[in-house]
């Protein structure tokens, strides 16, 4: 059995500093990575208290809780710090603990630029909220912020412009650090043929943030100057086009969507093999997914403007539709890859089979806005709300479930509670598809995205207790998983190194892994060289 | 593993809500079209929702690991480039066939009227509607925030409209109609469509655009021809009818982009001041007179200027006669009759 020599300095060791230090100057990147994922979780906190208060408000025709302006700062802010503040980061945050794991590296290539773009993120979210003490409050032309509503406003606007920029040079830099990383520090024997399914997704979602971000940041500081330097980019009375923005809002955009989405089905694509104790069927045209998917995402961008009028119909229809080709192969893999396996419902299992089955209802439903005709009837309902949900939380957020539950013991050398689990598990999926479900039927009843309040007469009151009713199901589940996290952190480190039987590289080293990573790297020979390595030891012995 | 398939059967459950149609039907023949494109896509999508769904129950149910039963090999196969070839194949052909149809559909929704009965005008700002009957000769339009405009229009008859927009992006979307199309300031859209059902509809902006989004409604009565003609008599002549007398200084006030009344009364004797106060922060208004509402000849133009403030301005005297003043900025809006007695 071919094994790497450990890595010794030699050296004594230094007296260390205290561990406050330690983790503001730390330039490991399992440490950038933890931070990334406390830093993006209590995003996710305050962006989630923002959609109750939102699902509050709703619950019945009529103000009862906020104020208007306050509705529209609270669902601009909801959609922008659950992209850019939780989903993106998160999964740039498992992507920073596990890719130089999984591809048996000491750490990323740039370690200071990666210790960097993790702290511009709370910089800039926190520009973002503090627009709330802001005259007029914070922005408030939601997540997309077309012009020319968003050249209105107050400093919220300005700090929410700000606060971006700094966001996005955070992914780009990001970016930057995984594309050398996996490109150029791969162990031995890790050839691209090799590289775990994670990994290619973060290399696939580093490719989409450092093409596309670069012109959110365009679009922003164009923005910026027809706001407070007196430029007329999207003013039409001087000559400006207000549609410029959102081809430059929606280029970067739809990208974007598969940035948050990418990194989800790398992870499912881990967690289903070593639940099932089979391979990932398909390896080859797993990848080519992700390869089609990325190229194509840049095709596709006007779909998101078919309202208009104005775009090309036929090309950008085509274009989604054939998007949905690959996403059908994925899903096609991950069902032969549970055929005829041995399946264990551990929780990461759980929450992965519920990401395929809710993230297939925000596959579906996304087919009939494909089509043009179609969408004229649903776009800015509550359709979209919905379609956007089952994509990125039945999808995603699932997902980044499944891996927490999954690498929880990799990370904190502790299992979380099976049964807590369990609870968390089967709240969630009840809690979402109470919220989300009805939307479908509240937007093909005509109720628009994005108001604050409705008519009673118009039949949309019940449904909209049950999504209601539903978020606070989500939020109890939520509960439930903080409880897990709290009690299983104060137990002793027991987890094995192994505790799933997995395949890749991060299961051959402790739990938590030392700073150097691994002490021993196993020889790789193909995509599973932990599992190579568990078929090959019984053999040994009994030689 | 009751739950799981509880769970499952409740999702498949709320599914089928979905699929028995819970869509509305379209009030006009291009919405009828779209909700033709709706079923289809049911169809097509229906059994690969349940497909893939059930074969994820049936992995669920059929392989998962047994307590004390034989612990042989799982097979480890992984696929090749056969069952690659199959995976892409299956989806193309459904999209290709639905990508045909939807293209059909859109097609025939898209299609401009070459001979509309009714011709529309609908203009819109933060937040109110106005619609311009063009060969009627005359507008119908809300007071913000406190009246939404009321228009009807005949059944049966094709309608062309040319959509506008003043500040911001708004959204004409009436959920009857299955249909939404941007208003784009400096991009107007045209569309046409012919009601099908009489009843009265509501309408409301679908893009969001800014504080009070959320109130810029319109209800829209599809009648019968009769009831269509009579309804267009009736408000070219409350139109002609604005009546009040004149007393004491000419005021106008604006608040949340509407004035504070639709008519103003002088009497011929000289020059006259009247005085504008714009009680809208940020927002820009100005106070035009001119002969009629199609604004052949101007009388007077007063610059635009931004809330909170107010001006007064001096206006040479004017002949007797009725004359339309409005705000430029949001036109019809905000405008009324000017008497002068």
């Amino acid at each position: 059995m071919a094994i790497t020599e450990p890595r010794t300095t030699g050296r004594a060791p230094e007296p260390q500093p205290h561990w406050l230090i330690q983790w503001l100057t730390t330039t490991d990147h399992k440490r950038i990575g933890i931070l990334y994922l406390l830093n993006s979780f209590a995003f996710f906190f305050v962006a989630g208290v923002f959609a109750l208060l939102m699902r509050s408000e709703l619950a019945e025709p009529g103000r009862q809780l906020v104020t208007t302006n306050g509705y529209n700062q609270l669902f601009t802010l909801h959609g922008t710090l659950m992209i850019f503040l939780f989903i993106m980061p998160v999964l740039f945050g498992f992507g920073n603990y596990l890719v130089p794991l999984q591809i048996g590296a000491l750490d990323m290539a740039f370690p200071r630029i990666n210790a960097l773009s993790f702290w511009l993120l709370p910089v800039g979210g926190l520009t973002i909220l503090s627009g709330l003490l802001a005259k007029g409050g914070a922005a408030a032309a939601g997540w997309t912020s077309y012009a020319p509503v968003s050249e209105q406003g107050g400093a919220g606007q300005d700090l929410w412009i700000v606060g971006l920029v700094v966001v996005g040079t955070a992914s780009i830099l990001s970016a930057i650090n995984f594309i050398v990383t996996i490109l150029r520090l791969r162990a031995p024997g890790m050839t691209m043929t090799r590289l775990p399914v994670f990994v290619w997704s973060m290399l696939a979602t580093s490719l989409l943030a450092l093409l596309a971000t670069p012109v959110l940041t365009a679009g922003l500081i164009m923005l910026f100057a027809d706001r407070r330097l007196g430029a007329y980019f999207f003013n039409p009375a001087h000559g400006g086009d207000v549609l410029l923005w959102q081809h430059v809002f929606w280029f970067f955009g739809h990208p974007e969507v598969y940035m948050l989405i990418l990194g989800a089905w790398g992870i499912v694509s881990e967690i289903l093999p070593v639940f099932s104790g089979r391979p990932l069927f398909g390896y080859p045209g797993v990848i080519l997914a992700f390869v089609l998917i990325t190229a194509l995402s840049f095709s596709v961008w006007a779909h998101h403007m078919f309202v208009t009028g104005q775009v090309e119909f036929p090309f950008f229809s085509a274009t989604t539709e054939l998007i949905s080709i690959p996403t059908g192969v994925l899903f096609f893999n991950w069902l032969a890859t549970l055929w005829r396996g041995r399946l264990r419902f551990e929780p990461p299992m759980l929450f992965a089979l519920g990401f395929i089955a809710l993230f297939l209802v925000g596959g579906v439903d996304g087919i009939w806005m494909a089509s043009p005709a179609m969408d004229f009837a649903i776009h800015d309902t509550y359709w979209v709300v919905a379609h956007i949900h089952y994509v990125l939380f039945g999808g995603t957020v699932f997902g980044i479930m499944a891996a927490s539950y999954y690498w929880f013991p990799k990370i904190t050398g502790r299992l979380l509670s099976r049964k807590l689990g369990y609870w968390h598990f089967w709240l969630m999926f009840l809690g979402f598809n109470l919220t989300f479900f009805p939307m479908h039927e509240l937007g093909l009843r005509g109720m628009p995205r994005r108001v604050a309040d409705y008519l009673p007469d118009l039949g949309w009151s019940f449904l909209n207790q049950v999504a209601t009713a539903g978020s606070f199901v989500i939020a109890v589940s939520l509960v439930v998983f903080l409880v897990n996290v709290a009690l299983t952190l104060r137990r002793p480190r027991t987890a094995a190194a192994d505790p799933w039987e997995g395949n890749t590289l991060e299961w051959a080293t402790s739990s938590p892994p030392p700073v150097h990573n691994f002490d021993r790297l196993p020889e790789v020979r193909s995509n599973r060289p932990v599992w190579d390595l568990r078929q090959r030891r019984p053999a040994e012995e009994q030689a | 593993m009751v739950a799981p398939r509880v769970a499952r059967v409740g999702l498949a459950g709320l599914a089928g809500a979905l699929l028995a149609g819970c869509a509305k039907q379209g009030a006009t023949v291009q919405g009828q079209q779209i909700h033709d494109l709706y079923v289809l896509i049911i169809i097509l999508a229906a059994p690969v929702f349940l497909g893939v769904e059930g074969a994820l129950l049936w992995c669920v149910l059929r392989y998962r690991r047994r307590r004390g039963s034989d612990d042989g090999p799982v097979p480890q196969g992984a696929g090749g480039p056969r069952s690659l070839g199959v995976f892409f194949a299956i989806p193309t052909v459904i999209v290709a066939f639905f990508f045909l149809y939807g293209e059909r559909t859109l097609a025939d929704v898209q299609r401009r009227e070459p001979n509309p009965a009714v011709e529309l005008r609908i203009d819109s700002f933060q937040w109110q509607w106005t619609f311009y009957y063009l060969n009627e000769g005359f507008f119908v339009t809300g007071r913000t925030l406190t009246k939404e405009p009321v228009i009807a229009l005949p059944v049966g008859a094709p309608v062309h409209v040319r959509l506008e927009a003043r500040d911001v992006v708004h959204e004409f979307y009436v959920p009857e109609f299955l249909f939404m199309r941007n208003a784009l300031p400096g991009r107007p859209n045209e569309f046409s469509f012919t009601p099908t059902r009489i009843g009265t509809f509501r309408g409301q902006c679908a893009e969001f655009c800014g504080l009070h989004h959320d109130q810029m409604r319109f209800v829209l009565k599809v009648v019968s021809q009769a009831d269509y003609a009579a309804w267009v008599e009736q408000t070219r002549k409350a139109a002609q009818h604005v009546d009040c007398d004149p007393s004491g200084p000419l005021r106008l006030v604006s608040k949340d982009n509407s004035w504070n009344t639709g008519c103003l009364a002088v009497v011929a004797s000289g020059p006259f001041v009247v005085s504008v106060s714009n009680l809208d922060a940020g927002i820009e208004h100005n106070f035009a007179v001119y002969d009629k509402p199609q604004r052949k000849r101007t009388y007077f133009q007063s610059p635009r200027f931004v809330g909170v403030a107010e001006q007064t301005f001096q206006l040479r005297p004017l002949p007797k006669g009725r004359y339309y003043f409005e705000c430029d900025v949001h036109g019809p809006a905000m405008s009324g009759t000017l008497i002068v007695k």
